[in-house]
This record gives structure tokens, sequence and C-alpha cells, in this order.
């Protein structure tokens, strides 16, 4: 599903160049649940934007469903991150003036065609992140863990081949991270595609592979014998510790 | 229908901050408000002007005795103008329909056995009726045999009529003015009052023979009226009268004339009068108050792009194009001014009834100030709203979401 072939990006800004990514290549299959994890500043989020078509390297090859994401532009970048991703952010991003369910419509307003059932899907979408009972409530009433959930609920209105988290439990007290955990481990049972960016090892081995980064190159890969489960974590506060 | 989603999120932006809305169309609510004053007050004004070229005849010139600019003096005091002038102007001027001269005397009293009424007499020839377009209703008009024969006729007004005659039929009866007698041969067509309060149908008319030679004793007259054959030519008619009597009076221009000519061009400018001077002042008020309210709209909005990028960043990743931002950013400063101008059209209009109703100023409401401000408003809301929407446009999204 994801193809990344010796990936570099290089930013340039007055005469400097640092480069970030220094030839980063895996594959993610369909249905997997993969963290990319490293320390603060060796390019999580960078390679997140590109996976994200939010970013184009600077080098190398990115095939998304075999086209390769190089190729396109602006436009065409904007509707296959309409059609094919969703993304999770750290800071949520939720417009504070409308509803929840305002706000999980929001990705169906740059669909090419506005769905007839737009408000019945923002309604499964919500239900399916468990705040079926919050839909006409405004984000600030809402708990940090329950606006992170407003924010998977929006990622997943269009139905994308994949969801991009980038640090999404990094604002959260640890119960709400492990409940958003929770989400995403749900997510994955049903057969969806997850990329989770995070610098913490205990959010990386909810996964069931981790991708190491560091300065910018992919230092180990390998599968997580045994994937931590949040639901275990959240009826027993010992293991919810670990997390701290 | 993608675009109309787009641009019903510019406009819930708008309406998610009414201060900040209401502070961007005040500009555009002033500008419009006073957009729709101006062109109520400058079609009054016109319709005034139309109305006062109208009565005055507009392609009449008066050919008047006497300086100064006012219109005809009280009374016939210079005695320079005299028949010679009006023959030579007949004479030397082409293209003139009619020349009428004549004679007048304000407030002179006429009586009718025991009634009396002061009342302006003029003296006048038979073209007189077709100068004025005023004829008698009743009777027979002044002829030329009257004239020739300086016949002791007259022609009266309603007012006239109502005063000296009551319910009496006055063809025949002799009215006396300066102890002349006067034989009532016709009843004028009524006039009503003059812009200034004037009563018009209080009018004795007389041959103008009879006037100069029995009744006022004088050799020169009050005015002439011209009426031209072509209305184009007018004004240089007027310029070539000018120029005959300065020769015949012996004017050469740094000294004043005794004469005044009076051309309906003179007439609109004078029932124009001030309502100019405020015309001016509210069009500039209005483009001022447009302009400054498009760069205060465009400030805000500039601002809002920079408070609101972590926004723009959402929704680039959420899959809004460039266009899709533009958009937004555009309807809502389109929104902003079109909403600014409906208020200040309500403003605008509300301003009009009450200058209507507490001053002497002339409006006219039509539906032409609205859309005029709705062309404003699309012009100022895209030419002060393209900046702020290309610069949120052009954010790169990934810088938007840092
Ligand atoms: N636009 C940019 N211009 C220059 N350097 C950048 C830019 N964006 C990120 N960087 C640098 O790239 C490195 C990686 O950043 P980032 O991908 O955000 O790392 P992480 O998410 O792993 O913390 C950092 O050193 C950062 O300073
Ligand atoms: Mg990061």
């Amino acid at each position: 599903m994801i193809e990344l072939e010796n990936i570099e990006k290089i930013y340039r800004s007055e005469g400097v160049s640092t480069p970030v990514l220094k030839g980063v290549s895996f594959r993610v299959e369909a249905g997997e649940y993969v963290a990319v994890m490293g320390p603060s500043g060796s390019g999580k989020t960078t390679l997140m934007n590109i996976l994200g078509c939010l970013d184009t390297p600077t080098g190398g090859r990115y095939l998304l469903d075999e086209i390769d994401m190089v190729k396109l532009d602006d436009d065409e970048l904007s509707r296959v991150r309409n059609r094919k991703i969703g993304f999770v952010f750290q800071l949520f991003y939720l417009l504070e003036r409308a509803t929840t369910l305002k706000n999980v419509m929001l990705p169906l307003i740059y669909a090419e065609e506005y769905p007839a059932d737009a408000e019945q899907r923002a309604r499964n979408s919500l239900l399916e992140v468990g705040l079926g009972e919050r839909m006409n409530y405004h984000p600030n009433t809402l708990s940090g863990g329950e606006q992170q959930r407003v924010a998977i609920a929006r990622a997943l209105i269009n139905d994308p081949a994949i969801i991009l988290a980038d640090e999404p439990t990094g604002n959260l007290d640890s119960r709400s991270g492990i409940e958003v955990l929770s989400v995403f481990k749900r997510l994955h049972r049903q057969g969806r595609t997850i990329v989770v960016v995070t610098h913490d090892r205990f959010v990386a081995e909810h996964a069931g592979r981790i991708i190491q980064l560091k300065d910018g190159v992919v230092t180990e890969d390998k599968a997580v014998a045994e994937p931590r489960d949040p639901e275990a974590e959240l009826q027993d506060p010992e293991r919810r510790e670990v997390a701290q | 229908m993608r675009a109309l989603g787009v641009a019903a999120e510019g406009l819930s932006a708008l309406g998610a901050r009414k201060l900040r809305a209401f502070f961007m169309m005040a500009g555009t609510i002033v500008g419009i408000a006073a957009l729709v004053v101006i062109m109520a007050v400058g079609k009054g004004t016109e319709r005034k002007v139309m109305k006062r070229v109208n009565n005055w005849g507009p392609r009449a010139i008066m050919l008047i005795s006497g300086g100064g600019k006012d219109l005809p003096p009280p009374d016939m005091t210079v005695t320079t103008l005299t028949l010679e002038d009006a023959d030579a102007v007949r004479e030397e001027v082409d293209d003139l329909e009619l020349v009428s001269p004549m004679v007048w005397k304000l407030y002179t009293t006429i009586k009718h056995e025991a009634a009396q009424l002061r009342s302006v007499v003029w003296g006048v020839e038979p073209n007189w009726h077709r100068a004025y377009d005023w004829y008698v209703s009743y009777g027979e008009g002044i002829t030329a045999e009257d004239v020739a024969t300086l016949s002791r006729v007259c022609l009266i007004g309603r007012t006239v009529r109502e005063e000296l005659f009551g319910e009496e039929d006055p063809l025949g009866k002799r009215i006396y003015l300066n102890n002349v007698g006067l034989v009532v041969k016709g009843v004028l067509e009524e006039r009503g009052t003059s812009p200034g309060g004037g009563d018009f149908d209080n009018k004795l008319v007389l041959p103008i023979t009879t006037a100069m030679r029995r009744v006022l004793n004088v050799d020169y007259l009050g005015a002439v009226r011209l009426i031209t054959a072509k209305p184009s030519l007018l004004s240089r008619q007027a310029e070539d009268i000018r120029e005959l009597i300065h020769n015949r009076h012996h004017i050469t221009p740094p000294q004043e004339d005794d004469f005044r000519i009076i051309t309906p061009l003179i007439i609109a400018g004078m029932a124009r009068g001030i309502s100019r001077t405020l015309y001016i002042l509210l069009l500039v008020l209005a483009c001022l108050s447009l302009i400054v309210g498009g760069v205060v709209m465009m400030n805000i909005l500039l601002v809002s792009v920079g408070a609101r990028t972590a926004e723009i960043g959402l929704r680039r990743s959420l899959g809004a194009t460039r266009t899709d931002i533009f958009l937004q950013f555009l309807t809502e400063s389109l929104s902003v001014t079109l909403l600014g101008m409906l208020l200040g059209c309500l403003l605008g209009w509300t301003v009009c009834l009450v200058l209507a109703n507490t001053t002497q100023i002339s409006l006219v409401l039509s539906w032409q100030p609205y859309a005029v401000s709705v062309v404003f408003a699309l012009l100022i809301g895209t030419f002060f709203g393209v900046q702020p929407a290309r610069l949120a446009a052009r954010l790169h999204p990934v810088e938007a979401l840092r």
C-alpha cells in the first residue's frame, strides 16, 4: 500500500540546507498498525507530512496504492489527502465555533461530491469512537481525550486508506491517551491501516511493528512480539503507570 | 456544489465573530448609505432643475434691462433697453423663432367699480402668448391690431378676475389703471404660484404700445423674451446677443453691463444652488468611507489569516485546495461588503426619509442607488479581499500546521 524508496528531505532556507530525511525506505501493507518512533528532531513529523501528501520529498520515490505521489501537483495531492488519508494531530485542530458533528463533517466539504448521507456518516463516525452522545457539543466543552476522539472520527469520515497520527497522545493525560490508543486498536482490528508517529516507546508498543528513526535514517524495523493491550491497561491501573 | 460548501465556510467564519464582522463592514455601511443619499439628492436636484427649466422654457432666453445677477428686478428702473435693441436682435441674430419685448409694472393698483387690487401689469406684443405658451382660457388674446392702434384692452389672470369681478362675467367690463380705462377682452389660463411664492395669476396684460404710451409713459423696455428655433445654438445665440447689445450700448467688457442675459443653463445653475456642494461633499464622503472601509476590512482579514493559520493548515490537510481556501476568504470579504451594503442601503434609505421630512432638500428615491451599491460592494469586496485570500491560499500546509 505504502512504498517509500530512499526518501530524502532537505530543507533549504537562506542558503542553509538542512538534510532531515537521508534516504528512508520501508513498506506498509494494508491493514498494518505501524509506529514510527524516534527522538525529538529525528524527522518523524517531516516523514509523516510526506506520507500524508502535505509535503513533497526532495528525493526518492513514494508510491501510495501504486501511484507515484512525487509526480502529483498541488490540487491532485489535495484530492489524495481528502480521499485516502485521515490525519490525527497532537493539537486536535478542531474548529471551536462548530459542533462536534460539524467538525466531523468538515472533510466532506472538500470531497468531489458532497454526499447525501453526510450527517449519517458523521454520526456513524462518532459512534465508532464512542462519542455518540456528544454530537451537538462544542469542542471546548469536551475533555482532551474526547476532543482527540472527535478528531479521529473526522479522520474516519471519508473512509481513508490510511490513518496518520502524529503524537496523538502528546497533549493528553495517560488515561485519555490510552483511550485514544484503544480506539486505534479497535480500528486496526476492523482492518484499517494506521501509522502512528511518536517519541514515546509505550505508545509505539501498542502497534504491531515499530520503525525506529534516528537522524533521518531508519535504524531498526521490526514486529512487536506482543503489542500492548489498551483495554487491559484501562482495567488495570498498575499497567497504566508504565505510561507515565 | 463544492464551491457552495466552501463559500458557506466563509460565511460561517463571519457569523462566528459578529463584532469583528461589524467593524469590517462599518465603512461599507457608511459609504453605501452616503451613496444612497447622494443619489437621492442628485436625482431630486435634477428633477427640481428640470422643473425650473421647464417652467422657464427650455428654449427661452431673457434679455433683461439692468445689470447685476438677480432675476428680473423689482421694477423697471433702468432706461437703456429699447424697442430698437429688440429690433436689432430680431434683425441680426439668426435662428430665433420669436422675439417678444415687454414692459411691466409691479404692484400697481387696478380698480373696477368699488373693488381694487395691487397687481402686476405687463405690456406685451401678440407673440407674448407663444413666447410664454400662455393663452386665454376665455375671450381673446392680444392682437397685432391692438398693438398698432394702442387699443385700451387688457387680459386678466384668475386672481384679478376673482378679486375684481367675483361671480360676474368680466368680458367687456372696464378696469382702471392710472386713470386709463381698459376693457377686459380675455381671461388668462391659470398658472398658479412661482417657486418664490409669487402669484402668477395676479396679472393684468395689455398691448405693449398702450402700456408704454398711455399707462406707464416710458420709451424703454423691461425685457425681451427670445425663443430659439435651434436649442443646440442657444448658448452661442446668447453670446451673439450680448455682443450686439455691448455694441449698441457702447459697453466694453471691463465696464459693467447694463443688461443681463438669462438662459436655461443659468436657471439650472440657480436651481442646483447648494445642493451641488452638498452633492460633492457627500460623494467625497462616500468614496472615502468605502475606501477606508475596504482597507480596514483588508487589514482585519490579513490579521485573521495570521490568527487562523492552523485552521487553514487543517483544511488543507483535509483536502482543501488552494482555490478552496482562496474562495473561502474571498467569500468572507464579499459577504462583509454585501451585508454592509444591505445595512448601508437601509441606513441611507432611513436618512433620506428623515431628510425629506425635516428639510427642504429635494430627494427622489429610486432603484438605481441599490444597483450601484451592489456593484460597489462586489468591487470593494473583491478588490480588498483578494490580497488576504491570496495570502491564505499561498500558505504551505506544513508551515500552517507548525
Ligand atoms: N521548514 C523547516 N526548515 C528547516 N528545518 C526544519 C523545517 N522543518 C523541520 N525542520 C528541522 O527538521 C528536523 C526534524 O523535524 P521534525 O520532522 O519536526 O522532527 P520530529 O517530529 O521527529 O521532532 C528538526 O531539526 C527541525 O528543526
Ligand atoms: Mg514532531
